[in-house]
């Protein structure tokens, strides 16, 4: 039984780390194999999952065959996983760190959800009509269309995709559609991400600023340029010529919206899933992040993970890129008190108190 | 590669022994000793477990896939659109369409509402490579036409081999490229009737009382309401039309399959002769007793009379009634608004120009 072990590893640049191992001690009988003896057993091991790895590849290889004899997939439905929500959560941050794991790609906000989900919406009187092409009685049949339909998108958008990859597709904007999307495709994980919905307030009305992100990176000169602006179906996050009361009361709105449907396919989806605070998430990301992918069944390496985070950190974007008006504002939770009036605040407390209540308890971020 | 080694073993006493083992370098692969070597063992096992079990299953569908090929499927250059706007008449065609042997009508599926709505309206701003339906038109295409062709194939199987279905998307016009382009070899119907009928047709619909704003009122529509002000009704109409027409005219000129173009008031003014005009222009083969049959039945005069007029569904079936249900204001409003429409499609009629 050794008395003291002691194992040091040190990554001192990328694949490159220096190690310091002491084992030390007393024992009755056979001595504890020393490192060398413990290198060769390891080495066999590794021989053998080599092994093991080619016999992998040459199934996935077969499998990828029988596939495109059956006209099947590129992406598998159990490769993806949703990060839904709304906008301003920080899912462009979680993604990020995530689309750099080993194997693994990102689906900057395909709007699939809003595609299918905005229309199922808005044409819920027509649910019942047996011609609809979403209609009720024939939903089974959609949503393999639905399937279908997102599965040949990604397999057109990432063709080399691996087959042990894991495509994650960040969806905010298209968290209308969460509920369709994760029923269609059941295998897929699903990330919730929240986020005080007075601090996403506090961001859009800094973003509604003409001059700011929004304006210049977003699609209002666009959607101007084809003078879809103002139009019945201009999407919630269309500011323009919107007071600030109406931003508020817009984004209120579209938390309630867009939170309340990735929630109810949260608690209906069956598979993998986890439910994530931007707060938590801000507080201490590598724990959060190791959450993540043990919740949703993902191997990471933890070095590898520790690694992403440190590069994705608030210290590491640029002072230029950061700050008021800009897409990195503040990188903080909580900073409402200091950004919203006292009736701004009610209007959104109103409106989203039913999830507020839900995901913040204690009343605060 | 370790650059230290040293491992020590020394007999204390009878069977009890001293171990000192030190080890100390730089590495690029794991570090020496490192866990999870069995685990990843069994990991690589499991997964190849799960890989055989995915080869079992794919080998059995490839075999179904051999012996029992679905037969008889509906075919895409068997699909008929009929494209346009609202209260352009498309009931009453797509009604006759139906009735000959082994021709089927999908009513108002909407499915170019879905794409069209979505691709020229809420998501254009997202035309880019990550967008959904952004990126290159051929895989655009390839995904629409998978979702119509499977919608179209669980909807209607009983329509195969020479069977044609006649999909009436009047309200789904605003993505007839998109449907067109994802089926080029489908047939194409594209009607028109003069906006200021339409218009006229609509305000009607939508003004108190009107078959519209009844539905909305008794929860059969739901959504934002019609405008109650006339005007803002024509103008809504009017700009409806532009729109639908437009993506309609934009699809028909670009459609290389058999395409037909139909003015409403031609079909009034001679049915039969109009029916045979289509049937022949799409290349479909037509028995002109059944077509006659067909016209007989859904005739004006065969709709009950407490169906019709004003404020119903079935209101007038009159080309130029516009002149008596519009005002000069709103004439002068629709022909603005759909102008070179107008013009194209009814190059013989003068522009009123406010009630001239």
């Amino acid at each position: 039984m050794p008395l003291f072990r002691s194992r040091t590893a040190v990554q001192l640049a990328r694949n490159a780390r220096a190690f310091l191992y002491l084992d030390t001690g007393v024992v009755r009988g056979e001595a504890p194999p020393t490192l060398e003896a413990m290198e060769e057993t390891q080495a066999r091991l590794r021989e053998q999952i080599e092994e093991a790895r080619w016999a992998l590849a040459n199934r996935d290889h077969r499998i990828s065959g029988l596939e495109k004899e059956l006209g099947g997939h590129t992406v598998g439905a159990g490769n993806i996983a949703w990060i839904f929500g709304t906008v301003r959560t920080g899912s462009t941050w979680l993604a990020s760190m995530m689309r750099d794991g080993e194997n693994h790609a990102m689906w900057n906000e395909p709007r699939v959800g809003e595609l299918f989900g905005s229309f199922y919406e808005r044409a819920a009187h027509r649910r019942d009509n047996e011609n609809f092409v979403m209609g009720t009685h024939r939903k089974l049949v959609w949503l393999k269309s639905v399937r279908d339909f997102v599965l040949d998108s990604a397999g057109a958008r990432f063709p080399k995709f691996a087959r042990d990859g894991l495509l994650v597709i960040k969806e905010p904007s298209g968290s209308i559609g969460a509920p369709i999307l994760m029923e269609a495709l059941p295998e897929s994980a699903m990330v919730l991400l929240v986020r005080d919905p007075r601090d996403i307030v506090a961001s859009a009305l800094d973003a509604a600023r003409e001059g700011s992100w929004a304006y210049e990176l977003r699609g209002t000169k666009r959607r101007e340029r084809r003078g879809l602006v103002g139009a019945d179906d201009a999407p919630l996050d269309d500011f323009t010529g919107k007071s600030q009361e109406e931003v508020v009361e817009d984004q209120a709105t579209m938390y309630l919206r867009y939170v309340g449907n990735s929630k109810r396919a949260f608690d209906a989806h069956d598979g993998r899933k986890v439910l994530v605070r931007y707060e938590d998430l801000l507080a201490d990301t590598l724990g959060t992040m190791k959450r993540i992918y043990s919740e949703l069944e993902i191997e990471v390496d933890g070095e590898d993970l520790a690694r992403i985070v440190r590069e994705h950190s608030w210290e590491m974007i640029p002072e230029e890129e950061k700050g008021e008006g800009k897409f990195y504002r503040k990188g903080a939770s909580g900073a409402w008190r200091e950004d919203l009036g006292p009736d701004q605040v009610k209007v959104v407390e109103e409106i989203t108190g039913p999830l507020l209540r839900e995901f913040y308890p204690d009343g605060t971020a | 590669m370790p650059v230290y080694r040293q491992n020590i073993l020394l007999e204390v006493a009878r069977g009890i022994k001293a171990f000192l083992n030190f080890e100390a370098g730089l590495t690029r692969g794991p570090t020496p000793g490192e866990g999870g070597g069995i685990q990843s063992l069994e990991e690589a096992h499991k997964r190849l477990e799960d890989r055989n079990r995915q080869i079992a299953e794919l080998e059995k569908k490839v075999r179904e896939s051999r012996s029992d090929a679905p037969a008889g499927d509906l075919k895409p250059e068997n699909v008929v659109w009929m494209f346009g706007t609202a209260r352009v008449g498309s009931t009453w065609l797509g009604s006759m369409m139906d009735e000959p042997t082994g021709h089927t009508m999908w009513h108002e599926p909407l499915v170019g509402a879905l794409f069209g709505g979505f691709y020229y309206g809420r998501g254009a701003h997202r035309g880019g490579k990550h967008g959904i339906l952004g990126g290159p038109d051929e895989k655009r295409s390839r995904a629409i036409r998978a979702f119509i062709l499977a919608s179209a194939h669980e909807k209607f199987p009983e329509v195969s081999g020479d069977g044609y279905l006649v999909v009436k998307e009047p309200n789904g016009s605003n993505g007839a490229p998109l449907l067109a382009q994802a089926l080029p070899e489908s047939r194409m119907i594209f009607l028109v009737r003069d906006p200021r009928d339409v218009v006229s047709s609509n305000l009607s619909g939508k003004s108190e009382g009107g078959w519209t704003a009844e539905a909305y009122k008794r929860g059969r529509r739901q959504g934002t309401p019609p405008p109650s002000d006339p005007k803002a009704i024509v103008r809504k109409g009017a700009k409806k039309y532009l729109e639908f027409i437009g993506r309609s005219k934009e699809a028909y000129d670009a459609h290389e399959g058999p395409k037909v173009l139909v003015r409403y008031e031609e079909l009034r003014a001679d049915t039969l002769g109009t029916m045979k005009r289509i049937y022949s222009e799409l290349g479909i083969p037509m028995d002109e007793d059944e077509v006659a049959r067909a016209i007989k039945k859904h005739s004006w005069e065969n709709i009950p009379e407490e169906k019709k007029g004003e404020g119903k569904f079935y209101r007038k079936a009159t080309p130029g009634g516009w002149r008596e249900d519009l005002t000069p204001d709103q004439i002068q409003m629709v022909e603005d608004i759909t102008g070179p429409l107008l013009q194209e499609f009814y190059p013989e009629q003068q522009i009123s120009r406010a009630g001239v």
